[in-house]
């Protein structure tokens, strides 16, 4: 419903049952992917995704950090890495190493080895 | 993801919830709670399994299940032998592919955490796996809970997936199933006619099936309160560190005298060695009365490796499962009394 | 290592040019895209591995409301297609036969996808099911049911060479060891599964928008299988995400959505669902390899003889190639003067098997690196030496005819050897082998792009062509290459803001599209070599003729002059650009952006260039020089440079359960110059990543009726950000003399050495050799077993 008839494509649709995290959206804060969700349960939530983050077209902190340290290959996992990174940041600002692993484990992307997308929370976290 | 069509009912109220499981129970109605396991069930299939073949039929000469049902010859009188089987394969389909979803987010009486003056635990059906998986008295008391959360799916999957909808798909790895099975929880379960409690180890009967009725709904799961010197621990052998399905898993919980003193009671959950989780009854015949020493702990894992069930499938053969059984068991046991302030 | 010449742009570390429309959501993939009218395609796939089809209605799909068209090969016709013209063993949609639980049948265009969807499942097949064939190591056994009339007893294409005397080396020989290794197939597992729009205009001109990484060869198979002319076919590639070898073959689903679009005259689209890409596959291939290798007893190799079995499922797809590749790529990095290869390549009722990162050669690599490391175990050689004594240098020639002409191997080795702290971390596991740590070393050797295109033709390999704005200002390069996510249009711009001394944001690259430029496509690691060529060229041209202008004017040889810095400077003395200046700002009464200082800007520059000879336009070619030998299926293998790598990994192994933990995994790969550093280190991670996953937990599982038990992200297991350690890059650089600016590979090469250097890893770790892939605890344990048991 989100890509389709709201038009904010930037939510991608990798699996369609809950396994790659391509669609993560933040459903009241809570990383969620909304390929699982009927949007009657999303009634009355405040539903962010990848469109919002920037504002005033001027990049957020995360993706700043994303676009500077080559966190973005073919970028098709992107849109969900940034709103689980962003739930994560918020809270919990300075995640360790760990802790970054552990919240992107739902979020898979076969172009990074995950190295660069670490690279880049931990740059954001460690301010 | 596309679905077939169903109506989704949002009740605001558990009675309500109760009232429209019962009215529709006959027409096909299945429960959403964090819809991470029956959105995946309801997909319209690619290649369709087994699609019965609507020979009896006036309509149309054959289709997908769905087309099956909602053609509707099914409802009419026949009496060919034929016919009546695959009535009931269509009538199989309707649990399946049902007319009507009941999604439960709006009960919020359904989510929480809490421990009553007994010092029980209850969990509210509702309650995601990630609050499971946050709650510091989860975490010290019912452990093997918390580590049955911790190794469900994914973060995201934890976001979203439900205690209740773990424990009522009745999956044998469920993760938070196994370890339920071991904390010795108690399912309430409610209907518009009343409410009763069912034991966990005897809920599941097969895989995806449950001693639950038409009409039923599970609203909770309460957790004895540990003693002391009681301890539990969940390890879910997998082949990869997250979004995995259990290949084995094994739940202990253990209650001592004292640290290091003879073994009062034990209750061993195993997962994914059977069609549903398995408590290890002769482990407690093995080990209670006994003190948790290495030769003791060795004969209860062998125990437990009896009671187990595996079979080959394409996660893993049944005597890789069989001997990870033991081991995993062995492992688990001396975990929960160091747990509990012993060394083996 | 650090950036270390006189490039302003090159060998930096600069954000990629799609960077903020991919963290942004802007960036639009085939599937965000829709159009007023638009039709949903789905398709019909059979419910059987192997059957005869008898009859297909498709009546009752058509009744239904909503749909628009419904096609099965009595629309489609059966023009045999495939990759290879060789082996031409597909039609758009299947008429006599299906091979394989998936194999495409019909397809309907409706209103939307559920009503597609619907549809679809109406369509009735009869089917006279055939014995179906699965095994691919008994497929060419007599008795075995027969796939295809075009291959006899299933041998889709075979290989038989003998390089050098292994007769001789047999003889030199002071060890001989055989070995086997099998793997599975596996899946490239890309984030964005396949989609298609195909659209029609009012002329006929058939546009089709794919997820595919070779735009070109699509445009080709289209405009055969359908039956139109080449230059009514326009294929363009919007974002992709990812594509690993899988989407650079032409598909049913874009064969189907196109005669869907020329059926209705609307715009259709389908994307795949996540289980129809496991069921399309064209992924890794399932392989069977023995090697019997000897070395002399100083440990120098004296002959390799290999045979393979490769299992490629129900139709060719790039499986020629790929059993040529699986052999001809063991001819580096070492010295091996004596090689024998039979490689059969057979057909069985699975989904079809192509190319895949580090096509052909991954299992390969990883037997013949494992059989070294036991080489070396039985010469008491430390296995980085055994290696070392054998690497080849620049400016060698493989036994089966191929020249490298640059070579950083043993800079590789030694460097991840002297990273990873070899020699202490191996001394101590080599006294306490089996404990459960273990650390392990692997090469590799791939092509820098393939030497020729894959249908026999002159053609050149890639064009660029380079706009100046006639505003003046900016520059547009056209290209046909595919950029899927590895970052060939940050190549591009790259190479040409280097050239002309500009910014990065003046330059845009549009690609990806068969309207603009040959391309053969993003495949076989060609793309910065090849690509990189044209575009160098393209922009210099630009740059002689913006120059001959200026100097032309201000009576100064444009030898003299240079662009820098976004201005035109001269290169012994200062120059007075007063009078050129003046020209420019008469035009430009009001702006107030006017450019100023001693020198012309490039703004400036551009325009006077228009203003004096029209368009300014750059164009680049590039096709490689004849390469290899002349011998049978000597073009595959051959390029016009090659990379190397080499990678030491580092596991930790439960002894008891079998779970491995990948705890380190240090590379080196020698990519000749790296155009942009975080884009190489990220080709290498990747690398890792995929080699991890395939190592340790990937393969397709099929049930005895040849049904995929695995087609999804949960049960396919690659690697999550838990799983996947730290993964440390390390750039060699060999300035390679073919490359521009001495750059060659590295998007697949770099997997080479990682599936061994992991197996050799666990048995330094384990005291077993597990010889199946993936190795998962499983079998780890069952290794462990039979090793107490025979004792």
């Amino acid at each position: 419903m989100v890509r389709e008839d709201l038009g904010l494509t930037g939510s991608k649709k990798g699996c369609g049952i809950g396994d790659c995290g391509a669609c993560t959206m933040l459903v009241n804060g809570v990383a969620t992917f909304s390929c699982m969700m009927l949007a009657i349960q999303a009634d009355g939530c405040v539903v962010e995704t990848v469109e919002s983050l920037a504002e005033n077209g001027k990049l957020n902190k995360l993706q700043q950090s994303f676009v500077d340290l080559g966190a973005i290959q073919c970028g098709y996992c992107t849109p969900g890495m940034l709103m689980t990174a962003t739930e994560l940041l918020r809270r919990n600002p300075h995640p360790s190493e760990k802790e970054i692993r552990l919240a992107l484990s739902g979020n898979l992307c076969r172009c990074t080895g995950y190295q660069k997308i670490v690279d880049a929370i931990k740059a954001v976290a460690g301010e | 993801m596309i679905l077939p069509r169903f109506d989704v009912l949002v009740p605001n109220s558990v009675d309500e919830a109760f009232a429209m499981l019962s009215r529709y129970a006959e027409k096909g109605i299945r429960i959403l709670a964090g819809g991470t396991d029956l959105l995946v069930d309801l997909r319209r299939p690619i290649i369709p399994a087994a699609i019965p073949s609507c020979e009896g039929c006036a309509r149309h000469k054959s289709g997908s299940i769905r087309s099956t049902v909602d053609c509707g010859w099914w409802e009419s009188d026949s009496s060919r032998e034929s016919d009546r089987a695959l009535l009931t394969k269509v009538q199989d389909s309707i649990h399946k592919y049902p007319e009507y979803i009941i999604s439960l987010h709006k009960l919020k009486e359904l989510r929480g955490i809490a421990v009553n003056e007994k010092v029980n635990l209850r969990v509210g059906a509702m309650t995601t796996i990630t609050d499971i998986e946050r709650s510091g008295i989860i975490r010290e008391k019912w452990t093997a809970l918390a580590e049955g959360a911790d190794s469900l799916g994914s973060p995201l999957v934890r976001n979203r997936g439900t205690i209740g909808g773990n424990i009522a798909n009745a999956r044998p790895a469920a993760d938070t199933f196994i370890p339920s099975v071991a904390l010795g929880g108690v399912l309430d379960i409610h209907s518009e006619k009343g409410s009763r409690k069912v034991p966990v180890d005897s809920f599941a009967s097969a895989p995806g099936e449950t001693v639950m009725e038409k009409g039923e709904m599970i609203t909770g799961i309460e957790y004895p309160a540990p003693p002391e010197f009681s301890g539990s621990a969940y390890y879910k052998l997998a082949n990869r560190k997250a979004l995995e399905i259990c290949n084995v898993g094994v739940a202990v919980w253990i209650a001592l005298e004292k640290p290091g003193g003879p073994v009062t009671d034990i209750r061993v959950a195993l997962g994914a060695v059977g069609p549903t989780p398995i408590l290890a009854e002769s482990v407690k015949e093995v080990l209670v009365g006994k003190k948790p020493e290495d030769a003791n702990i060795k004969k209860a894992a062998k125990a437990a490796r009896e009671d187990a069930t595996p079979i080959d499938d394409h996660r893993g053969s049944a005597w890789y499962r069989s001997m990870m059984v033991e081991l995993v068991t062995d492992r688990m046991i001396r975990l929960a009394v160091e747990r509990v302030g012993g060394k083996v | 290592m650090s950036k270390n010449n006189s490039y302003k742009i090159l060998n930096t570390r600069l954000p990629r040019v799609d960077a903020i429309d991919k963290v942004t959501g802007k960036a639009i993939y085939t599937d965000d895209m829709s159009f007023p009218g638009m039709l949903y395609g789905a398709i019909l796939h059979s419910p059987l591995a192997h059957a005869r089809i008898l009859n297909i209605d498709t009546s009752r799909a058509e009744r239904l409301p909503g749909v628009k068209a419904v096609v099965t090969y009595k629309e489609a016709g059966t023009q045999p297609y495939g990759v290879s013209p060789a082996r031409y063993d597909e039609t758009i949609f299947c008429h006599d036969k299906v091979r394989y639980i998936g194999d495409e049948i019909a397809a309907v265009a409706a209103v939307d996808k559920d009503t597609a969807l619907e549809a679809v499942s109406f369509i009735k097949v009869d089917f006279e099911e055939l014995p179906v064939l699965l095994d691919g190591r008994h497929a060419m056994d007599e008795g075995q049911p027969q796939l295809h009339d075009m291959y006899k007893n299933n041998i889709c294409a075979r290989v038989n060479w003998n390089f050098g005397d292994i007769e001789k080396g047999r003889k030199e020989s002071h060890i001989i060891r055989t070995d086997h290794i099998t793997s599975k197939m596996q899946d490239a597992a890309f984030m964005e599964p396949q989609s298609v729009v195909a659209e029609v205009d009012s002329h006929g001109n058939l546009t089709m928008w794919s997820s595919t990484q070779a735009p070109h060869y699509i445009q080709r198979t289209l405009a055969m299988a359908l039956n139109m002319p080449l230059h009514k076919v326009r294929v363009i590639k919007p974002a992709v995400g990812g594509g690993f070898g899988p989407k650079a073959s032409c598909s049913t689903v874009e064969l189907a959505t196109c005669l869907l679009a020329l059926k209705t005259g609307k715009p259709v689209k389908t994307t795949l669902d996540r289980e129809q890409v496991f069921l399309h596959s064209r992924a890794r291939h399932q392989f069977f390899h023995t090697m019997t290798t000897g070395v002399k007893k100083d440990g120098t190799l004296s002959f390799l003889e290999h045979h393979c079995i490769l299992d490629g499922g129900a139709y060719a797809s790039f499986g020629i190639a790929t059993v040529y590749y699986a052999g001809s790529l063991l001819g580096g990095p070492y010295r091996l003067k004596n090689m024998k290869y039979d490689g059969y390549r057979v057909v069985t009722n699975k989904p079809a098997c192509g190319a895949q990162r580090g096509h052909g050669a991954v299992i390969a690599r990883a037997a013949f690196e494992v059989q070294l490391d036991r080489i070396a175990e039985e010469l008491g050689m430390d296995p980085i030496e055994l290696r070392l004594k054998n690497v080849m240098e620049a400016g060698e020639t493989t036994c089966n005819e191929l020249f490298v002409s640059s070579f950083g191997m043993k800079e590789a080795l030694e460097a991840v050897r002297d990273s990873a702290a070899w020699k202490k971390k191996r001394s101590l596991a080599g006294k306490t082998r089996g404990t459960g740590k273990g650390i392990g070393a692997a090469c590799g050797f791939f092509v820098s792009g393939a030497g020729y295109p894959i249908y026999r033709s002159k053609t050149y390999h890639c064009t660029v062509v380079t706009k100046v704005d006639e505003v003046g200002g900016g520059v547009t390069v056209s290209s046909g290459a595919a950029d899927i996510g590895q970052g060939s249009d940050t190549v591009l711009a790259m190479i040409t803001a280097e050239e002309l001394g500009l910014p990065l944001d003046d330059v845009r690259v549009v690609s990806g599209d068969s309207n603009l430029s040959v391309d053969l496509g993003a495949y076989s690691s060609r793309t910065t070599l090849m690509t990189g060529h044209a575009c160098k060229d393209a922009a210099r041209d630009i740059k002689r003729q913006i120059l001959e202008v200026i100097g032309g004017k201000l009576n100064i040889p444009p030898e003299k002059l240079d662009l820098k810095d976004g201005r035109v400077v001269g290169i012994d003395k200062d120059i007075d650009f007063s009078a050129l200046r003046e020209e420019y700002l008469q035009e430009h009464k009001g702006f107030m952006d006017l450019p100023e200082g001693p020198q012309l800007t490039f703004r400036e520059a551009s325009r006077i260039a228009f203003l004096e000879i029209g368009s300014v336009v750059g164009t680049g070619s590039y096709r490689p020089p004849k390469l290899g030998g002349s011998f049978k299926g000597a073009t595959v293998g051959t390029s016009p440079a090659f990379g190397c790598s080499a990678q030491v990994a580092e596991v930790s192994v439960d002894l008891e359960t079998g779970e491995v933990t990948v705890d380190n995994i240090t590379g080196a790969h020698d990519c000749g110059f790296a155009i942009n550093r975080t884009q190489v280190e990220g080709q290498m991670q990747g690398s890792m990543m995929m080699g991890m996953g395939e190592a340790l937990m990937e393969q397709i599982i099929y049930n005895d009726k040849g049904r995929i038990m695995n087609a999804n992200l949960a049960e396919y297991k690659i690697p999550t950000s838990l799983d996947v350690p730290h993964l440390d890059a390390i750039i060699v650089e060999s300035n390679e003399p073919h490359g521009p600016y001495g750059a060659k590979e590295v998007g697949e090469g770099a997997i080479m050495p990682v599936i061994p250097s992991i197996l050799n890893a666990i048995y330094d770790a384990t005291g077993v050799r597990i010889d199946e892939l993936p190795v998962t605890p499983e079998r780890i344990i069952e290794a462990l077993k039979k090793k107490r048991e025979n004792k």
